[in-house]
Parts: structure tokens; sequence; C-alpha cells
């Protein structure tokens, strides 16, 4: 069966200037912030890795050989292969997915419940924000490794998991964030305007108050991004984290690779910088998110 | 003769004397070596793990040990410790044992017969102290008692035969405890009549100990002492190794890939390979369907492709075998012929066509296939070949996932039968059927972590034990270990070896061939200058 | 400024019985127990021992007891037994922090050292080449797991060098500490330098925009004197917070660096006592390390009024 095929050169026509215009403004920002627009271009290559994982890599990354175990870099192997024979370029290209997964999801999960209990402490204020300034103050208190590595090792080692305990120690940070923005917002005249012609409180957090934190959290969440996927890395070094088969880069980079350092240095490296690339590009990228939205910083 | 040759002669004889004086001993100096990582406990009878055998080994001493400077492990091969001389009586059921007079334990206290009582009777928890754990309580099912008949004379009181009782006395898992002293400081601060003494540890840090100036046996230790660094990592503590920081490794702890590395960059380095005595092997939970069926148990055993394993996990380094430590390393080992008849050691391509047809038999097939969770310590060596076990189930349709368990949960839930396939490593401490079948297939035994029970094999353990004549046991032994490969009581994947490498300084030092856990007293071990 | 102290105090000691409930609670969710750990290591389990283990360890008594008997021992300056070694948790505890302290305060020297003047420099030649490179460079050093950074490190050493840097026995003299330390401290330093960088360069340029500035350069005060004198010394105040943010999260940074440079530190043995279930060995070093957490926070508050008069707390 053919496929339908979109003649991409008609839709833009069809689109017409918007299009043009909308590019011209990319082309703008890139120009502005050119550092930005190479942390978009890695994390954009971290997102196409992840998702087409199946059809950009060479081989099967759990796919065990004898015959290649601890293949050096070479033509059957780009990248060499660990000691189970794996190729490491197809885990590397796997790699991305878990290293995505973990990255967005802790952020969303984390984002999601500081959101909560900022905005429901910064609007409701009264004993419920007393408390939970209480339990952020601890918890911040906490180091971050520590609390998720207690926490790893409640919830046992799993994807989901990892997620979860990589998320916990990011609520307090946006819960104080959210918090201390919506205490200013609530004073403001729109909320006023919004309380005078009888809106309900809930509805105003939700319609008036929320979107206007949206700016820093967009600003925080694109800052934890690369900090997630390092956390990740870390946990699965030190044996908890994300297990095996899963190609997860920091379970790559540690045991049996870091035995291999001298002997095979091809299983150390890679995985290594397609960690530091990764969290550079989302770095970089958080960096020209915060200088467009928070203009106070820009520099 | 002419004065002329006399003394030509005499100056050949200097000559030759000089490399042999060149490599008689010479006494002091401290070994540096490096330990994997904080051992559990200090008491070696609570404890079944090098981690804590190697370093304290030389804390003590058993009433007879496996002579150290030959390579095998054997009842012809023990030697004299704490007992002078042993003797069994008319039945074979009572061993006598003559002790050494004037041996003193670390805290100046005389070492006596009751000693080697107290220590048995700790083992058998027939005492008032008690240990906390007691992983080798079923290597004493045929010991009654030891009776101390006076100071210096004790004996042994077995219910049957039992001539391998005195290699298990020999291995490093047996020395005598002294009587005075609690569990407790047995675990933080153990007190021997060995050649060295324990001095202190510092967890995460160091482990050191110190000559016994008062050591029974003459010009012994040549160790002025030795200090262990505690290394977690073995990327790092390797390393270490090869930029010189130590004249020790950790027992077998230079795997095959690793070895080669050594070799390159350090290669004065004395590296022993030799089989480590533990076994990779499979655990099915014969309880759980579909694993109740014989036919799908069978079926698995059949396809594994162990040559593949030997060569991913210890380049080509490892035996396939049954549960003894195969020949020619293993004294009691299945020959070639004998293992052929056991289930999957035959061509690969028709093995794995058999162990399809028995799937297909069982109701499972390219269109239905089997899901299930391999479950395994969350440990590299644990994890590797639980990966390879995966890959290769799906050539008999069985669709394994990855279940790593922490290892803290491991054996609450192995001993639960929470678990439908597991990926197992089993070390045995002596090559000796005694200690393998009794430890891993006897009905009741703590570690026979699948449950098998096979009342008829049990009467052939019984049966092997008692047997005098050595050569006919080993039949027997042959056997019942083809046996339990059919019944794929544990199925076995591979016996295989490791490294233990030391500075070329380093020298008296042999290890065993057939196992790894005794070779750690370093008595006779000096530095060359 | 006494009522805000005091206020400060006692929210300091609700959050640290907050910390004590917390880390209490989540050591009894993880699944396993040293009971489970210690036959673990001897390769079976015996229902009958391991109960009489878990009653001889206070285990087996009801959580809120175990939580009381905890915090009542405390008070009274008894921190209880490791589990493991079965000493005194204080003297396994007390002798590591001075090693940790030391490679926290090196690092934290060598990030202050390179992050101050680099950020500096990078603000005063902002979007210039150099500031684009230095910008760079520091970002990388948020990027790179700080555990492959060492595992590279000691690489290096060992296939150049012929040695390696890593921690065997005690060092003799101040000398060699420094020496041992130096190289752990440099690998973790990197990251907090970056932060430190990065916040210098931004605090610089928003103070080099404010008109005090302006005038000193009107008034015909040099370029130098006017960028490390004023600017900078308006610019130690967002150091010092970093310096208070750092204090806890270089706990983590230090585990990593620690386990590699096999340092025999209070961060390893923290995550090693995680690993082995030691109750009291983890719940008194979380509460520590909380401890000093909190009461950096409150200096580096109470600094900021030294430092900027126009800060006053109510």
């Amino acid at each position: 069966m053919a496929k339908p095929v979109i003649d991409h050169a008609a839709e833009l026509a069809k689109a017409g200037a918007g299009v043009d215009s909308r590019l011209s403004k990319a082309w703008f920002l890139a120009k502005s912030y050119p550092l930005g627009a190479i942390g978009l271009l890695l994390f954009l290559a971290l997102v196409f890795c992840g998702v087409f994982a199946e059809w950009i890599a060479p081989m099967d990354p759990v796919k065990t050989n004898a015959a290649t175990s601890l293949a050096a870099p070479g033509a059957l192997h780009a990248l060499g292969a660990d000691m189970m024979g794996r190729d490491m370029l197809s885990r590397i290209i796997h790699g991305a997915r878990i290293s995505l997964a973990v990255g967005i999801g802790s952020t969303i999960l984390g984002c999601f419940f500081g959101v909560v209990i900022g905005l429901a402490s910064g609007y409701l204020l009264g004993w419920f924000d007393l408390i939970t300034q209480r339990i952020i103050d601890v918890m911040q208190a906490l180091p971050l490794l520590v609390m998720a590595l207690v926490m790893a090792a409640a919830l046992g080692p799993s994807l989901e998991n990892t997620i979860i305990a990589i998320s916990i120690p990011l609520v307090p940070h946006v819960a104080r964030v959210i918090r201390s923005n919506t205490l200013s917002l609530r004073e403001m005249p729109f909320v006023e305007a919004a309380k005078a012609i009888g809106m309900s409180e809930t509805r105003i957090a939700l319609k008036h108050v929320l979107p206007n934190t949206l700016a820093p959290l967009i600003v925080l969440a694109t800052a934890q991004l690369g900090s997630a996927i390092l956390t990740e890395a870390s946990l699965s070094f030190l044996g908890l984290g994300i297990p095996e088969p899963h190609p997860s880069w920091g379970r790559m980079l540690s045991e049996s690779a870091a035995e291999y350092v001298r002997t095979a240095p091809w299983l150390v490296i890679f995985p290594g910088i397609a960690i530091s690339f990764a969290v550079f590009g989302a770095n970089l990228l958080g960096d020209a998110v915060r200088d467009i939205l928070d203009p106070r910083q820009r520099s | 003769m002419q004065p002329k040759t006399w003394l030509a002669g005499l100056a050949v004889v200097a000559t030759l004397a000089v490399p042999v004086f060149a490599a008689a001993q010479q006494a002091g100096g401290t070994l540096k070596l490096y330990h994997r990582g904080n051992p559990p406990s200090g008491s070696i009878h609570e404890e079944a793990t090098y981690s804590t055998t190697m370093p304290y080994q030389s804390v003590f001493n058993n009433l007879v040990v496996f002579n150290s400077q030959k390579d095998v492990e054997s009842i012809e091969n023990i030697v004299p410790d704490l007992a002078t001389s042993w003797s069994w009586d008319s039945t074979k059921t009572k061993l006598t044992f003559k002790l050494r007079e004037g041996v003193k334990w670390h805290d100046g206290k005389p070492f006596t017969a009751k000693d080697v009582q107290c220590t048995f009777d700790l083992l058998q928890g027939k005492s008032k102290a008690k240990l906390r754990k007691n992983p080798r309580k079923s290597w004493y099912w045929n010991l009654q008692k030891v009776t101390a008949d006076n100071d210096y004379q004790a004996t042994m009181h077995l219910g049957q035969p039992q001539p391998a009782m005195l290699a298990l006395l020999a291995s490093g898992y047996t020395p005598i405890y002294p009587c005075h002293v609690s569990p407790k400081t047995m675990r933080t601060n153990p007190i021997g009549t060995g050649p060295f003494k324990f001095v202190e540890l510092k967890q995460n840090e160091s482990i050191k100990f110190v000559k016994n100036e008062d050591y029974w046996k003459p010009g012994r230790p040549y160790l002025d002492g030795h200090d262990w660094t505690i290394i977690k990592s073995r990327a790092t503590r390797v390393l270490g190794f090869i930029a010189k920081e130590f004249d020790f490794t950790f027992a077998n702890d230079i795997s095959i890939p690793l070895l080669k590395d050594v070799n390159e960059k350090y290669s004065e380095a004395v590296c022993h390979t030799a089989p480590t005595n533990i076994s990779l092997n499979l655990i099915v939970n014969r309880e759980k369907p579909p694993f109740d069926n014989a036919d799908v148990r069978l079926a698995m055993a059949t396809a594994l492709d162990r040559d593949a394993f030997i060569k991913i996990l210890f380049q080509g380094e490892g035996q396939k075998g049954g549960a003894m430590l195969p020949p020619p390393s293993g004294t009691w080992g299945m020959p070639d012929n004998v293992l052929a008849k056991a289930a999957g050691y035959g061509d690969k391509a028709v093995d794995v066509k058999k162990a399809q047809d028995l799937m297909k038999k069982a109701g499972y097939g390219p269109d239905n296939r089997l899901a299930v969770k391999v479950s395994t310590r969350n440990i590299a060596t644990y994890r590797d070949p639980a990966v390879i076990l995966i890959d290769q189930l799906k050539s008999i349709y069985i669709d394994g996932e990855l279940e790593p368990i922490e290892t803290s949960n491991w054996h609450a839930k192995v001993a639960r039968k929470d678990y439908s396939v597991g990926m197992n490593l089993t070390g045995i401490a002596v090559d000796d059927p005694d200690v393998t079948f009794f430890e891993n297939y006897a009905c009741g035994s703590q570690r026979n972590y699948t449950g098998y029970c096979n009342k008829e094999l049990q009467e052939l353990f019984m049966k092997q034990s008692s047997m005098i004549d050595q050569e006919a046991r080993k039949k027997l032994v042959w056997e019942i270990d083809a046996k339990l490969q059919l019944d794929v009581a544990r199925p076995m994947i591979a016996h295989y070896n490791a490294a233990t490498c030391h500075a070329p300084k380093v020298k008296g030092f042999v290890r065993k061939k057939n196992g790894s856990y005794s070779d750690w007293r370093f008595e006779d071990i000096w530095l060359q200058q | 400024m006494a009522s805000y102290v005091i206020r400060r105090t006692l929210l300091m000691a609700l959050t640290l019985i907050g910390i004590s409930i917390v880390i209490f609670g989540l050591l009894r969710l993880v699944p396993g127990n040293i009971a489970d750990i210690l036959f673990d290591a001897a390769g079976f389990i015996d229902p009958a021992e391991k109960a009489a283990l878990e009653d001889e360890l206070g285990l087996s008594d009801p959580i809120p007891v175990q939580y009381w008997n905890w915090i009542w021992g405390l008070l009274q300056g008894d921190l209880g037994f490791s589990y493991v070694t079965e000493l005194p948790a204080y003297d396994e505890i007390a002798p590591r922090i001075p090693i940790t302290a030391k490679l926290a305060v090196l690092a934290l020297f060598f990030s202050v050292l390179f992050g101050l003047p680099l950020g500096v420099i990078s603000a005063v030649n902002q979007n210039s080449a150099l500031d684009y490179v230095l910008r760079v460079v520091s970002l990388s050093g948020l990027s790179l797991p700080s555990f492959w950074l060492a595992l590279l490190i000691l690489m290096g050493f060992v296939h150049w060098f012929d040695t390696i840097p890593i921690y065997t026995d005690p060092p003799d003299n101040l000398w060699d500490e420094l020496v041992l330390y130096s190289i752990p401290a440099a690998a973790v330093g990197f990251r907090s330098s970056a932060l430190i960088m990065r916040l210098t360069r931004s605090s610089m340029l928003e103070v080099m925009r404010q008109d005090y500035i302006r005038t000193a350069k009107a008034k015909g005060a040099t370029d130098n004197s006017v960028n490390y004198g004023h600017a900078l010394s308006n610019a130690v105040l967002p150091v010092v917070t970093i310096i208070g943010i750092e204090a806890a999260f270089l706990i983590g940074g230090l585990i990593v660096t620690e386990t590699v440079f096999n340092i025999p530190g209070v961060a390893r043995f923290l995550v090693e006592a995680i690993q082995w279930r030691d109750y009291p060995i983890v719940q008194n070093l979380v509460l520590f390390i909380g401890f000093v957490t909190v009461v950096t926070n409150f200096l580096v508050d109470i600094l900021y009024v030294a430092l900027d008069p126009r800060i006053k707390y109510e």
C-alpha cells in the first residue's frame, strides 16, 4: 500500500507568511542565543534517538554474542562491543530513551507535585502553609543523592521507581519557588479584581495565578532536566537505579565497564560522552530558556 | 682425591649453593594486600565468604590443615596443626586427636582439649554461648559429640564412618575457637592461636594483623604482619595493584578479562589462575507451574549453551561439569563420558531441537511462548550470566525478563520460594562430596535453595560418605552427580577460573587447584628483600 | 535581630525533629534489615537464628518504641552501636567526619579559587569570545558526571605516571594530606566552581549596570579598580549563598568521588551503611548532615546581614 504523500512545500505555502515569520523569528532567537540553539540541537538529537531508537540502532541492544565480547570499535561495531558482545552504539542510542524518560519523567512528576503543593501552600496559607513549609525545610536539609539513594533502595530497582526516586527531591525546590510566586501574585490587582467579581478561589488559583507562574516553572524544569539525567547516572553507578538489561548510560559506565577501563576503554568513554552531551545540551537549553523567560537574569 | 680437585669441587658446590642460598626464606616485612569490601564480621564460623575467611584465617589454627605447599586439597595432603597426630578406632567412627602442648591463645591463656570440645559444641548449638549465624551446621550431621579425654587429647564420635571428616576439619572454615571468649568478641576482636594477631579493623579503610611472637611453630611466620586496604570499587583496586600499591590481590579478584590487563601493564606480577570451585547454576522453583512439569525443567537444562557462558564471562577459562568440580583439577567430578549422559552436554543444535520438542510436549511453541521472570541478585557477577541466560532461553520459546533483587532480599525471597527461575552462584569450601551434597542437595539443608529432596539420593549421599575405599566412593559419586543433573536439581552452567596475583617479591604462596578457601594462613609466605 | 535568631533556632530544632522522623521512617520502609544482610553474606537464612538476632538488636520492638529509644539515647549522648561492627556508632562516625570535611573545604577552596576570578573575567568581557569559552567550560563542569571524570583521572595517572592517587594509608603530614586530597577535591570542585562562576558572572553583570558603578567610572576610576573593587565586593553575596546550597549538595558529589578514590570519609560510609541497613549509623549521620546543612544556611543568612547593611531581619 502506498503511503499518502505530503507535499511539504505546498503545505508550507498554504500556511503562507506565518511560517516564514515564525521561521525568521526562530532564526532571530537562534542568532541571539547561539549557545541555546546548540543546546536545543543537542536536546533534539537526544529526543530523536530516544523516539526512533528501534529504527536508528544498527543492532539489538540486548542481544549477547560470545564471538564479539569486548570487541574494539571497528567495521562491525562502530563504538565497540561490551563484555557480553552487545553493540555499544545500539546501546547508547537506546540509552537515550532511558535518559529521556528519566529526565522528562522525573521533572514532570516533581514539578507536578511541587506546583500543587506550592500553589496550595501559597494560596491557602494558614496552618496548611505552615506544615508544608516545615516539611519542605526537612526535605531540603537532606542531601539530594542520599534521599534518592534511600528511596531507590526502598522502592527497588526499576525504571518507574528510579523516576520517582529522582523526582522527590525536586518537589520541595519547585514548591518553594511556586509558593513565593503565588504569594506575590495574590496581591496583584487582577487577582483582586477577579475576587471582586465573585470568582471562586480555586478558579482564581487555576485560571489566573497558575498561568503566571509558568515562566519560572519552565525555567526551573529545564534547569532540572540535566541534573535529573546526572542523578540517574550516579544512582546507577552506585548500583541502584535502572537494572540490566536496560541500556542505561549510568549503568553502562558502572561496575563491569569500569573494570575494563584499561582493556576496553570504549566501554567507559562513549557512554560518558553521551551523558555529558545530553546534560550539556539540556543545560545550554535551560540557560537560554531562563534568559528568554526571565528578563531580570538576562545577561 | 687431589686437594685441587677437591677445592674445585667445593667451588662448584659454592656456586651451586648461591642461588639456593638466595632462595632461602627471609624473615621480616609487612605484606600489603587489598580487600574488596568490609568483612561482615571477624568470626569465620559465622561467615561463608572470602571477605572474612581470607584475612582472618591467619589468626587461627585448625586441628589439621591442608599442606600449604601442595597444590591439591585432599585427605592425603593433610598435615598436623593443633593436633600432632590422629587415629581412627576399629569401627572407624571414633577419631582421636593428640593435641599440641604449650600452645597459647593470643591473650596468653593455654590451649587445651576443652577448647576443641567447645568449638564443636558451638557449631552444633549445644553450648550456652550461641553463634548468631551457623552456615555450616549441615557439615556435622554425622557428628554425635566431641569429648575432651584429657587436657591434650580429644575424640570425635561419629554416627557412621566418615573418612572425609578430616578434609572438613582441614578447611580454612574450621578453625578452633577459644572456650573463654564470647562469640561476640570473636566477631569484633577474634582471638586465636595462629601466626598473626588481629590488631584492628577500620570500616572502609583497613584491617591490620601483626606477627604472633609466641607462635608455636618455630621460625614462623616470616612476615611481621599483613595490612589490608579496603577498596570497594574493583576498577580502583585493580588499578592500584597495577600501580604497584599492593603486594597481593584479594582472592580470585582478577577475572580473566582483567588478567590480560594485569599481564600487559605489570608483567612481572605472578598470577595464579585456577578454578575457584565456585559454580554458576540455575535454580528452578519446582513447585511453581509450569516448572512443576519435569519436561519444562529438562528443556531448560538441555537448551543451555554452556560454552557460550564460558566464552563470554570467563573468556574460555571455565569447565563444564556437574555438582562436583570437574577433572583434572577436581578430584570427584564426572569424567566426560559420564557427563555426556547428562542433559545438554551433547551437540548444541541437536540439544536445542530436543529442548524445543520437550517444550512443545508441555504445550509451548513459537506462537505460545512462556513468559517468565528470571530473578537474580543485583550484582554484576549474578546479573551478567542472567542476561545471557535470558538471551538463550528465547530459542526454546521462553521470554525471560530480568528481575534484579537487592542483595538484602535475595535469600529471603528464595527461602520463601518467591521465584520461578533464578541465576545462582555456589561456592564449595572443600572439594569433597560430603560438603557439596549435604550443603546443597540434602533434604532440609539451609543452603539447599530449591528445596530439592530425593529420599533415594539422600540414602546414596550417606552411603558414599561412609565408604572407606575412596576409588569405589568416586564411582558412586559420579552416579549421584549424573542423577542430580538428569533430575534438574540445580542445573550446572559452569565452574569458573579466576586469578590471584602477587608481586614477584612475594614467595612461598601455592594456590590450590581445587579450592580457594583454605590458602590464607600466610605463615609460609615471605618477602624477598 | 535577637528575636529573629530565637525564631530561627526554634525552626531549626523543628526541622531536625522532622529530619529524624523522615529518615527513621524511610529506613523502615526499605525492605530488608541487617539480619537479612548478615545472613545473606553467609549464604543462607535460618528463621530461628534470624529472629533471635532481630530480638537482640531491638528490631522486633514496635516502631514508635524504636524511635523513642533512639531519640532518648541521643539526648543522653548515646548514639547506639553499629549493627555491623558492634562498636559504638559515635566511634565509627566521628573519625570519618574530619576526612570528608577536609575534602569538602578543599573542594570549596578550589571552586572559589577558579570560579570567582573566571566569573569576573567572563562578566567584564561580556559576549566576547573569551566569555563564550568560559561559559561553555563552566557548563561542561555541570554536565560531566563526577565519577566519570574521576575514573578518567585515575586511568590517566596509571597510564602516564605509573601511580594512582588513591587513599591507601593515612597521610603522615599536612603536605601529604594536601596532595592526597587535592585531586579528588579538584574533581568535585569542578562542579561547584562552575556554579560559582555562573553566579558571580550574572551578579557582576547586574551590579555593573547599577548607578554607583557608573558614578565611579564617571568620576574617573579606572576600569580595573571598579571591576575588581566595587563590583566584586557586591558579588561576594551570591557566592556565600552558593556555599550554603552546595554544603548539602557536596555530600552527594562526595559519595561517588570518595568511592572512586577510595577515601574513607563519611559520605561513602553513609552509602555503605544504607546498603547494610545499619540503622544507628544512617540515622545519626543523616541527622548530623541535616544539622550541618541547617546551621550553614542559618550562618549564611546571618552573614548576609554582616556583608550587606541594607538587609535586615525582623
